[in-house]
């Protein structure tokens, strides 16, 4: 683990928010995470793609601000998609049960495509 | 008893404080010597100086020895007279015949001893004891303290032979009382017109710190010396270490495994115990791993936990007494400050008023003023045998962990403060040491994500006032240990309650995951309350395919 300093950048891809959270996502970086989303879901965007390639460490304080991103997306009826995930990540996730309320894929496209579907 | 010391050329190192108190009579009737009070950490071997002091002056028959120990000595005045006064007699018939059974059958009254007495033409002796007995009869403490203590100065006037007081844990005699504890004070100044006389020397022993709290007469203090008994230099220690082993028949060390005495710091009762915890552990040879063994069992139930255990009950009087004073003690171990009773009176329970008197005897014993690491695991062992219920065998056995793992394992330290992002230099460190020992990378990071949550665990929720974290990683073939502390409110994972996944989403709780993972990733975890500090242990088994043994 190499953890830099938290950044957190975003694209707009069709109809669906990419958003790249980078090092250390805690409780200040969570937080960047959590307003970034929600620039996008006041802009009215529904469909939101985290893609974690560039996540190194994660603490609980920043998993409990990207529950607070699926909250926020499911009064809205919107969709969470989590790709890229290493392998530690995925187990960290699974340890706690959540990975069942995640969508999951491996690769930013698959998502993509998946939303681009039509689902919801 | 003063005639059961240990055999001169098993004392070592002390030749010249031996000289010197010997010579000690010639130097007080010239003027250029006075009294002594010898000073020196508990175990340094002042009673045994006492002792070979005593021995030496018994068969040249120059000086006559009188040893008195306080330690054992009943304080109330009329028992303390009595067996003073006997003692006094006994040893002065015992060195005029050079008879030393005569001190040994104490329970043998006066009369027995008449003939004897006779026979040797001390007529005034006779007289003494006519004296003494006359205020016993008249039931006058005062004066039965006076004549007990004027024993040696009659009969150093009347035989013109000087007589060495050696009044040994003499700062005891400053609770002497009448009939019931403290309805006396200032009895021990009794011992003021029997030190002032020239043919008296008197050499003391006691708690570092006593002499100015015993003599309350400055002139007395001006007339008295000190003198410091040191520790055995590091030679001197292992030479003696050696000679108690060779009496014992056990075959020392080898010359590299001999490191581990360092921490007894030439200590003469420390080095002995360790030798005779040989000896009762039928060891036929020792290696570096025994000698830690026999350690264990030292200070969780040897003589040297024995001994320590009795100078805590004599300055904690009571069960509840010495659980608030051991509470302090091991924050001292821990911390090492004892002087903020405000602090201490919440560890201990007590009040602040009960918890200054504590802080008051500590003080008074010498017991804190210099860092032992023995005295500090032995009262690491009584804390958990006391406070955490534990039995011996656990006690020891974590003593001996102790050492063992230090020499077989790597350990690292680390203080972080508690501040933003501080979680992230133990991650680092984590990395690091994962790679001084091999283990996997992708594996390091679940311990760097274990070490996280219980450093943001401590700095969110403890309200420490002190800031910081403390870390311990201990790497051993197997298993890698780490250890977090930190001061301020008690953290029980017990209390962690487990809320599923989907509960917490539709409550809109989405904090607690810190533990769950910890646990999840670590073999052993385990929290507990060690003073006012919460201790989160973990543990990890190192497989094969983690990391290389």
């Amino acid at each position: 683990m190499k953890p830099v300093q938290f950044s957190v950048a975003s694209k707009l891809v069709g109809d669906a928010a990419v958003i790249y959270p980078k090092g250390y996502l805690n409780n200040l970086s969570g937080e960047s995470l959590v307003n970034e989303c929600g620039i996008y879901i006041r802009r009215g965007i529904t469909k939101i793609v985290v893609n974690f390639s560039e996540t190194d460490l994660i603490n609980s304080i920043g998993i409990s601000l990207l529950l607070q991103i699926m909250e926020d997306l499911r009064n809205i009826r919107g969709t969470i998609c989590c790709t890229n995930m290493s392998k530690f990540l995925h187990d960290t996730f699974e340890m706690l049960g959540l990975l069942q309320h995640m969508i999951v894929f491996p690769v930013e496209s698959d998502a993509i495509k998946y939303l681009k579907a039509g689902t919801r | 008893m003063p005639f059961n010391a240990i055999p001169a050329e098993d004392f070592f190192n002390r030749e010249n404080e031996l000289h010197y108190l010997k010579g000690l009579s010639e130097l007080k009737k010239s003027a250029l010597g006075g009294d002594v009070f010898l000073e020196g950490a508990r175990g340094m071997g002042k009673t045994e100086l006492l002792k070979q002091l005593y021995r030496l002056l018994y068969w040249e028959d120059e000086v006559v020895p009188f040893y008195y120990s306080f330690k054992t000595a009943n304080l109330k005045g009329a028992y303390f007279a009595k067996d003073y006064f006997s003692g006094f007699v006994r040893q002065y018939v015992a060195f005029k015949k050079k008879d030393s059974t005569i001190v040994q059958s104490a329970a043998e009254p006066f009369e027995r001893l008449m003939p004897a007495i006779s026979s040797l033409g001390l007529y005034w002796l006779i007289d003494c004891i006519e004296d003494f007995q006359t205020h016993v009869n008249k039931n006058d403490v005062y004066w039965q303290i006076v004549a007990a203590i004027s024993a040696p100065v009659i009969a150093a006037k009347k035989s013109g032979k000087p007589v060495i007081v050696m009044l040994d844990d003499f700062d005891a005699a400053a609770s002497l009382y009448e009939s019931s504890l403290g309805d006396a004070t200032g009895l021990i100044s009794l011992f003021r017109e029997s030190m002032q006389n020239s043919l008296c020397p008197h050499v003391m022993t006691g708690s570092a710190g006593a002499l100015e709290t015993v003599f309350t007469d400055h002139s007395l203090i001006g007339m008295t010396e000190q003198m410091r008994l040191g520790p055995l230099p590091e030679d001197a220690a292992g030479e003696l270490f050696g000679a108690h082993l060779a009496n014992l028949k056990i075959t020392p060390p080898p010359a590299g495994e001999v490191k581990f005495l360092a921490l007894l710091k030439g200590n003469p009762l420390y080095i002995r115990n360790l030798a005779k915890a040989a000896w009762k552990m039928r060891k036929k040879e020792l290696h570096q791993k025994d000698l830690i063994e026999c350690y264990g069992f030292e200070v969780s139930g040897g003589e040297t936990a024995f001994y320590w255990s009795s100078v805590l009950n004599r300055y904690a009087k009571t069960p509840t007494g010495r659980r608030s004073m051991l509470k302090i003690l091991m924050h001292w171990v821990d911390n090492g400050g004892l002087d903020d009773i405000k602090r201490l009176s919440i560890l201990s329970g007590v009040s602040e008023s009960e918890t200054a008197v504590i802080l008051t005897s500590l003080n008074l014993s010498g017991i804190v003023r210099e860092r032992d690491a023995v005295l500090q695991d032995f009262i690491r062992c009584l804390y958990m045998k006391e406070i955490e219920g534990r039995d011996t065998v656990y006690a020891k056995e974590k003593i001996e962990a102790k050492y063992l793992s230090e020499k077989e394992e790597s350990c690292f330290e680390l203080v972080i403060p508690m501040s933003s992002n501080a979680e992230l230099v133990v991650a680092k460190a984590v990395e690091q040491i994962g790679k001084n020992s091999n283990l996997d990378a992708e594996f390091l990071n679940y311990l760097q994500l274990a070490l996280i949550e219980v450093c943001i665990n401590a700095m969110e929720h403890s309200g420490s006032y002190e800031k910081k974290v403390f870390l311990k990683f201990i790497t051993r073939p197997g298993t890698l240990e780490i250890v977090v502390e930190n001061s301020g409110k008690p953290f029980s994972p017990e209390t962690r309650k487990e809320i599923p996944v989907e509960e917490k989403l539709r409550m809109g709780i989405k904090r607690g995951w810190g533990f769950k993972l910890v646990y999840a990733i670590m073999d052993h975890v385990k929290v507990e309350r060690v003073n006012d500090r919460t201790r989160v242990i973990m543990t990890k088994n190192i497989k094969d395919k983690e990391g290389v043994e």
